[in-house]
């Protein structure tokens, strides 16, 4: 029972630093010191932290956008200051600064970020043929949310890796709104999962503001694809407290989201459900959870520290085009 | 034909057996070489038969069609540090998952701070002459050519489809080769050692005093028939690009140094395409050898025709013997 204690409070501190890390990308948009866009993850930040956090550090994984990946990073031990420094636009930022938002740790399978909504699925057939060819025990998960499961890149790779037998788990993290679309006006069935039957892929849902029901449902379905019986999906009902993007309206379908409406949905806020939880099940007092609030903030210090001190990137014209390819 | 590494002295093999045994020769000293496209199990061009029995099906990948999910598998499994190449069959198709293979692949190294290669192939057939029409004729390396981040090479022998063919499974970067159909069954002289054809390295086919003309594949052949053509009358020399990313554009300045006019001639369309990338880049670093107006012999701006139509719009060797003989009036 330590052990499951133990793991709770690591889940914990990861979801308090997500949260925090999140509404720290806001505020520095707000503030002009962040590049690019941002599409803020509160509310929805429970199944990234549980997904990664349950994941070898050699598997494959696909974060979903939102809060730009952020709490599968921090859920996979992906040290995020090069993260901040790239879109900070800082020379020592995981792309060198050339990319504003995109997030590369190879070292840890998390590859890339594309503006493509659904951009993951075609990679996702070959991280996972890379995988079984290669039979090292390693499984691709492939996060994405309701919106890109309107793609047909999902279809084809859920089709592909069903027949190919491949070790993946595609997830949705469905937050019921793709921008301002609803997932109700854009799936023909309640649950995203649902399309997973047609390609005979066994499916489960779970509670994705319940950042401890993520992981074990997680844990769950990796052990089920790492031991060689072929896809599953997992889909996270989970919820989207803020707009779009930074800037944007925030309305369902056409119709602006309000105070009470988004009040009710606060009412699951993940923090709030976890902090009752680990209180609950006795792993942390008051005490030891404002210990974890402190911890993350020095956290959030050390990252701003070292994006904010890393020199803006400038290299000329022809240095950049010194590095278009590989050599 | 079984194509046997290791076997040396040059034999006469036809086009699409040189680009087989490229891929048997490599497939043989890598073993992170795999093929992977629709229908290459059985082969719908000659290039990939009976390699699925040679190698098995963890190396020659047959897909569903699903071109983006086929696209992925090559994309996935590169950055997980295998070699493949991906055979869309007709160019055209290409564009189903165009993203993917132009915009995703040409973007990523570079976006991603370099730190991990993309070292796949991209090959299909295209080109004029089958009177298939649009999807199954378009040339595809104007398209991709215009795609930042990806090489772009298209043979013209049988000795070049095998050493290009190697040289591009051995590139760390994406490598676009298309190959003509109309060349497809045309014999040449093809090396049995390993060699590779170096990308950036323009070929002088036929030396000539009066007038350069840059063409490749299919449209080779026509140039280099039209040079004979007009031997007596115009001394043509013909240049091969070979590779239109990276192109030798010192090669074809020095031609323009002894003939001074220059036709380009490009299965493409007219517009935004290779021939008029060339013709910009000769104003720019080379105005001042031109004593006429560069030529340029391209596909009208118009839908590609199948049918008896695609002989009216296509180039070839009327076209270009009346562009030479303009451009030398």
């Amino acid at each position: 029972m330590q052990a499951d204690k133990d793991g709770m409070r690591e889940l914990f501190e990861k979801l308090v630093l997500a949260d925090k890390l999140d509404k720290l990308m806001y505020r520095r948009m707000m503030q002009g010191r962040l590049l690019g866009f941002y599409h803020p993850g509160d509310g929805g930040i429970a199944p990234g932290v549980a997904i990664g956090h349950s994941l070898h550090k050699q598997d494959i994984y696909a974060p979903h956008h939102r809060a730009h990946a952020i709490p599968g990073m921090i859920g996979k031990n992906v040290p995020l200051e090069r993260y901040l420094a790239e879109h900070s636009g800082k020379q020592d930022g995981c792309c060198r600064g050339r990319s504003s938002f995109h997030w590369s740790f190879p070292e840890f399978g998390i590859y890339m970020a594309s503006g493509y909504i659904g951009y993951q699925f075609a990679p996702t057939v070959g991280w996972g043929w890379a995988a079984r060819r290669k039979g090292e025990g390693q499984i691709v998960w492939c996060s994405a949310g309701d919106g890109a499961y309107n793609q047909g890149r999902a279809h084809e790779a859920m089709l592909m890796a069903m027949n190919w037998k491949l070790p993946v788990v595609f997830c949705c993290e469905n937050n019921g709104m793709a921008i301002h679309a609803t997932a109700e006006s854009t799936h023909p069935m309640e649950h995203v999962s649902s399309l997973a039957g047609g390609y005979g892929m066994p499916a489960v849902i779970v509670d994705g503001q319940d950042v401890f029901a993520v992981a074990e449902t997680a844990r769950n379905a990796i052990r089920h694809v790492r031991d060689g019986n072929g896809p599953i999906f997992v889909e996270a009902k989970t919820l989207r407290f803020k707009e779009h993007d930074i800037g944007t309206p925030d309305l369902a379908g056409h119709t602006p989201r309000g105070k009470e409406e988004l009040d009710a949905l606060r009412e699951r806020d993940p923090i709030r459900l976890a902090t009752e939880a680990v209180l609950a099940a006795g792993v942390l007092d008051e005490a030891g959870i404002d210990a974890v609030h402190e911890r993350a903030e020095k956290e959030l210090a050390r990252l701003e520290r070292f994006a904010d001190d890393s020199p803006v990137a400038r290299p000329g014209e022809a240095e950049l085009l010194e590095a278009v390819y590989a050599s | 034909m079984q194509a046997e590494p290791g076997k040396t002295g040059v034999r006469e093999l036809t086009f699409i057996d040189a680009i087989k045994e490229a891929y048997v020769e490599e497939m043989e000293r890598d073993e992170n070489v795999f093929l992977v496209g629709q229908d290459i199990r059985g082969g719908i061009f000659p290039s990939t038969m009976g390699l699925f029995d040679r190698f098995g099906p963890e190396r020659v990948v047959d897909t569903p069609i699903s071109e983006s999910g086929m696209y992925g598998t090559a994309f996935g499994a590169a950055q997980e540090g295998f070699r493949p190449i991906v055979d869309f069959m007709f160019g055209g198709f290409a564009y189903v998952t165009w993203a993917e293979c132009s915009v995703t692949t040409g973007q990523y190294y570079f976006l991603h701070g370099g730190q991990v290669p993309l070292p796949l192939v991209m090959t299909f057939a295209v080109g004029t002459g089958q009177q298939l029409a649009n999807d199954h004729a378009m040339g595809l390396h104007g398209a991709f050519f215009h795609q930042p981040g990806i090489k772009v090479a298209m043979p013209s022998t049988p000795h070049d489809a095998k050493g290009m063919m190697k040289a591009a499974i051995r590139d760390n970067n994406p490598v676009v080769m298309p190959w003509h159909m109309g060349l497809m069954m045309d014999r040449g002289p093809v090396p049995g050692t390993d060699y590779t054809v170096p990308f950036g390295m323009a070929d002088v086919r036929r030396e000539g005093r009066d007038v350069t003309v840059l063409a490749n594949s299919l449209q080779l052949k026509h140039a280099l028939a039209v040079a004979d053509r007009l031997a007596g009358e115009i001394s043509v020399e013909v240049i091969d690009p070979r590779s239109f990313e990276p192109f030798d554009m010192d090669t074809l300045l020095r031609s323009l140094e002894t003939t001074s006019r220059l036709v380009v001639v490009d299965e493409d369309w007219e517009r935004g395409g290779f021939a008029a990338t060339v013709s910009a880049r000769v104003m720019e670093q080379g105005f001042d050898l031109l004593d006429a107006p560069v030529g340029r012999v391209t596909f009208p701006n118009m839908p590609v025709p199948g049918g008896h139509m695609e002989a009216y719009i296509a180039p070839g060797p009327d076209k270009i013997e009346s562009a030479v003989r303009s451009v030398c009036a």
